[in-house]
């Protein structure tokens, strides 16, 4: 096992989903950063991952592979990390397709949503290229639509128009098949940004407690309780719940590149005197590459 | 720098908003306040972005948050990480009741349950905070009092809300039904008695003698240089004291909600000599309608002459005791301190520019003058009387001795024997002590517990006579034959415990001693 990272980033996002930085640029910039260990955790796609491990050296910072599925359920959104997975496994393979069959099947409702409410055409070229992108979504829609002169912005086109085509019932995995797959391929699933759901959403105290214990009905073993958005509170509230039910802790950015003003590197992990418990054992465990 | 928010910040506009502030923000001005008060809703999405800011801007604050805003960032936090000041609800007290006024400011009703007091001072907020402090402090400290519990925005200036149901003032109660004012006096002086006892840690109030030896230091340009001197070194003299003192106790202060006394008003909450409070109490009562009678009527609702009785059956219970020479002697020594107080204040206020102002520092200036004749210190001690050694002043000795027997468990007999002690030793130093002139005598009553003792202690300045050296007479005698003052003195040795004489320091000193 490596000696312990003084610095590590498990969160962060390529062009293979919403970041703006390829693969190989985000481990330039990890090396930059000083950054001694890291995870690439695209959403729903573990290719920004396999790229890493083609370019990656042995002299470059210790890599984990990771991934983020978008999950719903009745009672509500969530994002699970997966760390240390094998790829080629036929579980994550498998979880990986679904998700990504989901997001084909909405990037088309919503083309055509766009094209019957608004009467927004793009060409059969751009549909080609935009199919052909690893992961498709929202914002690459908006690119389209600001392109043609539909919306001023890529926000203006997602708040005005994109958003506005509703999706009712299973166009999300569910969070105990991310949570199965990641298990099946060996990873380490984990809960993202708790408090913020998807991102979205600001949920506490008992609530919190009610989703974890959920999650962990499925086999939810760590919690991400260092995250760029936390105030300090947040963060000790996170770490007392992973105490409590002995799950494994992270620590992460959310670095996006440009697409949002996270700075890679930034989790909080240095603010704390010393790691906590369950920090200590997920690097123990987790599968690192060296 | 500052930057205004409004609207909602959600996911959909986070980062538009954020781009905005960091554009605007300049990393050479490190200070940021985020104005909010147009804020109507922030979501997680927006709650990073301040995050972001904060990490950029350590010194950040946020202003005008409303109680929404305000909630989300007590429960996750963002309160510990930076300066957040919440909004201010609007009150208008238009058509509201006015119940009261005082030194800050006006106290309105505005609903069933609620009053608020709105400040009139330029910094209110500091006011209102003061006035919050101290009120939690004489609560933790076991007085009575109304703690408001929301700061609101009243026209221009801001104003404390408080919960008050059901609550009449004892201006009010004197007001309309006059037959309370035994009670009253009762229920005032035993809250008052409570603030006097009430020890302060040091340091937590300001002290009233700072004050009051100010006023006295300003008086020295407005008076004969010798009674300015005078005035200055008793308040001086009066020594330090912890103990608080309320510093506006007027009726309109002391509110009976449901049975129960609460005071109000605790800006002007001090530390210091109880002689502090009495000489504000004598201006709320008579000072400030000494010469114009009706301003008491429109201050409290009561009229003058209520106002004086209240004062001189307070004093009586204050002091627990009817001697109105006890009495006189606090009263004369609060109206120094009330006259000095009005003197200054008229002055400050450019009495002495017009003839209205010229005729009441006159009015008042006389008085304090004559006061300072008669007067040597401040300070008072309920259980000492200072009066004149004449025999015509027995009565008001034993009647002060018995006041403070009245708190003992002490027999008939026994009070009989010390009447009959005392009566021989004053009528003994009235009658020779200063012949052929007249002077003054102390009798200072100490009472001990375990066991149960009452010593009473005589001083006179006359000259040296020692009343015990004189032999026992012969009571075996024939009455005719006996020498009467001798038999005086047998009686009191024989009723007492102990009996003493020293003279120290040009003054006769008899001491009595009765275990009881």
């Amino acid at each position: 096992m490596m000696t312990f990272p003084k610095k590590m980033d498990l969160h962060m996002h390529t062009t293979i989903s919403d970041g703006s930085d390829s693969p190989e640029e985000i481990l330039a910039r990890v090396r930059e950063a000083g950054i001694q260990l890291f995870s690439v955790t695209d959403h729903d796609a573990m290719k920004g991952c396999e790229i890493i491990r083609s370019v990656r050296t042995k002299e470059d910072p210790a890599f984990i592979n990771g991934i983020e599925f978008s999950c719903k359920d009745e009672y509500g959104k969530y994002h699970i990390l997966g760390y240390g997975y094998d790829p080629d496994s036929e579980a994550m393979r498998k979880v990986v397709e679904v998700g990504h069959g989901h997001r084909i099947r909405k990037v088309k409702a919503r083309l055509e949503y766009l094209k019957e409410t608004f009467g927004f055409h793009f060409t059969d070229e751009e549909i080609r290229e935009l199919f052909k992108l690893d992961n498709p979504g929202k914002p690459h829609i908006g690119n389209l639509m600001v392109k043609h002169g539909y919306a001023g912005s890529i926000e203006e086109a997602i708040d005005g128009f994109i958003n506005k085509k509703k999706f009712h019932g299973n166009e999300n995995v569910r969070p105990e098949a991310a949570i199965e797959g990641i298990l099946g391929g060996g990873g380490i699933p984990v809960l993202a940004h708790p408090v913020y759901g998807d991102g979205g959403q600001l949920i506490l105290g008992d609530e919190m407690e009610d989703r974890i214990r959920r999650l962990m009905d499925f086999g939810l073993k760590g919690l991400e309780c260092f995250y760029s958005g936390f105030t300090d509170k947040l963060r000790d509230q996170m770490l007392d719940s992973a105490r409590r039910h002995g799950l494994y802790v992270t620590a992460g950015s959310d670095y996006h590149g440009t697409n949002k003003l996270v700075v890679l590197g930034d989790n909080g992990l240095d603010a704390v005197k010393e790691w906590p418990d369950g920090l200590v054992r997920f690097l123990k465990d987790v599968r690192i590459e060296e | 720098m500052a930057i205004k928010l409004s609207g909602r910040i959600d996911s959909n506009n986070a980062a538009s908003v954020e781009q905005e502030i960091m554009e605007k923000l300049d990393s050479s001005n490190p200070s940021v306040v985020i104005d909010a008060t147009d804020l109507a809703y922030i979501s997680s999405a927006g709650l990073r972005v301040l995050l972001r800011i904060r990490k950029a801007y350590p010194h950040m604050e946020i202003h005008g948050v409303n109680s929404d805003v305000y909630e989300i960032l007590d429960m996750t936090g963002f309160t510990e990480m930076m300066k957040v000041e919440k909004a201010y609800r609007v009150v208008s007290v238009e058509g509201c009741e006015e119940i009261g006024h005082g030194a800050n400011g006006k106290i309105y009703r505005i609903d069933q349950d609620n009053v608020v007091k709105v400040y009139k001072n330029a910094d209110a907020l500091a006011d209102i905070q003061h006035e919050r402090e101290v009120a939690k402090l004489a609560l933790i400290l076991g007085i009575p009092t109304a703690i408001s519990y929301d700061v609101v925005r009243v026209g221009e200036s801001y104003g404390s809300v408080f919960e008050m149901l059901n609550a009449r003032s004892f201006s009010k109660i004197l007001e309309t039904e006059p037959d309370k004012m035994d009670w009253c006096v009762g229920e005032y002086v035993e809250l008052l008695k409570k603030i006097h006892g009430t020890l302060v840690p040091k340091g937590k109030l300001p002290d009233m003698k700072e004050t009051v030896v100010s006023w006295a230091e300003f008086m020295q340009d407005h008076l004969p240089e010798e009674a300015g001197k005078k005035l200055l070194d008793m308040v001086k003299a009066v020594p330090q004291d912890d103990h608080m003192i309320h510093g506006d106790y007027h009726t309109k202060n002391v509110e009976l909600q449901n049975d129960e006394i609460l005071l109000i008003d605790m800006d002007t909450l001090a530390v210091g000599n109880p002689i502090f409070e009495l000489g504000s109490i004598f201006n709320a009562f008579i000072g400030f309608s000494e010469l114009d009678h009706n301003v008491i009527k429109e201050f409290q609702g009561y009229d003058y002459e209520t106002a004086g009785t209240f004062w001189h059956k307070f004093l009586a219970a204050y002091l627990e005791t009817d001697c109105e020479t006890k009495i006189r002697e606090v009263e004369d020594k609060a109206r120094i301190i009330g006259y000095t107080r009005l003197i200054r204040r008229s002055i400050r206020r450019g009495g002495l520019e017009t003839e209205e102002g010229r005729r009441e520092i006159d009015f008042w200036k006389t008085r304090l003058l004559e006061l300072l004749e008669r007067t040597d210190k401040l300070t008072f001690n309920p259980m000492e009387l200072e009066l004149e050694a004449i025999p015509e002043n027995l009565e008001e000795v034993q009647a002060f001795v018995d006041d403070r027997l009245e708190k003992t468990d002490c027999s008939p007999k026994a009070q009989m024997q010390i009447d009959v002690a005392v009566e021989e030793i004053f009528i003994n130093i009235a009658s020779y002590a200063y012949a052929p002139d007249k002077g003054k005598a102390v009798v200072r009553v100490e009472v001990s517990d375990d066991p149960v003792t009452v010593k009473i202690t005589f001083v006179d300045h006359g000259i040296p006579y020692d009343p015990l050296a004189k032999e026992d007479p012969d009571v075996n005698l024939p009455a005719d034959q006996r020498d009467a003052g001798g038999l005086g003195i047998f009686m009191t040795k024989k009723f007492m415990d102990d009996v003493n004489y020293t003279y120290m320091d040009g003054q006769n000193i008899l001491t009595l001693m009765k275990n009881l």
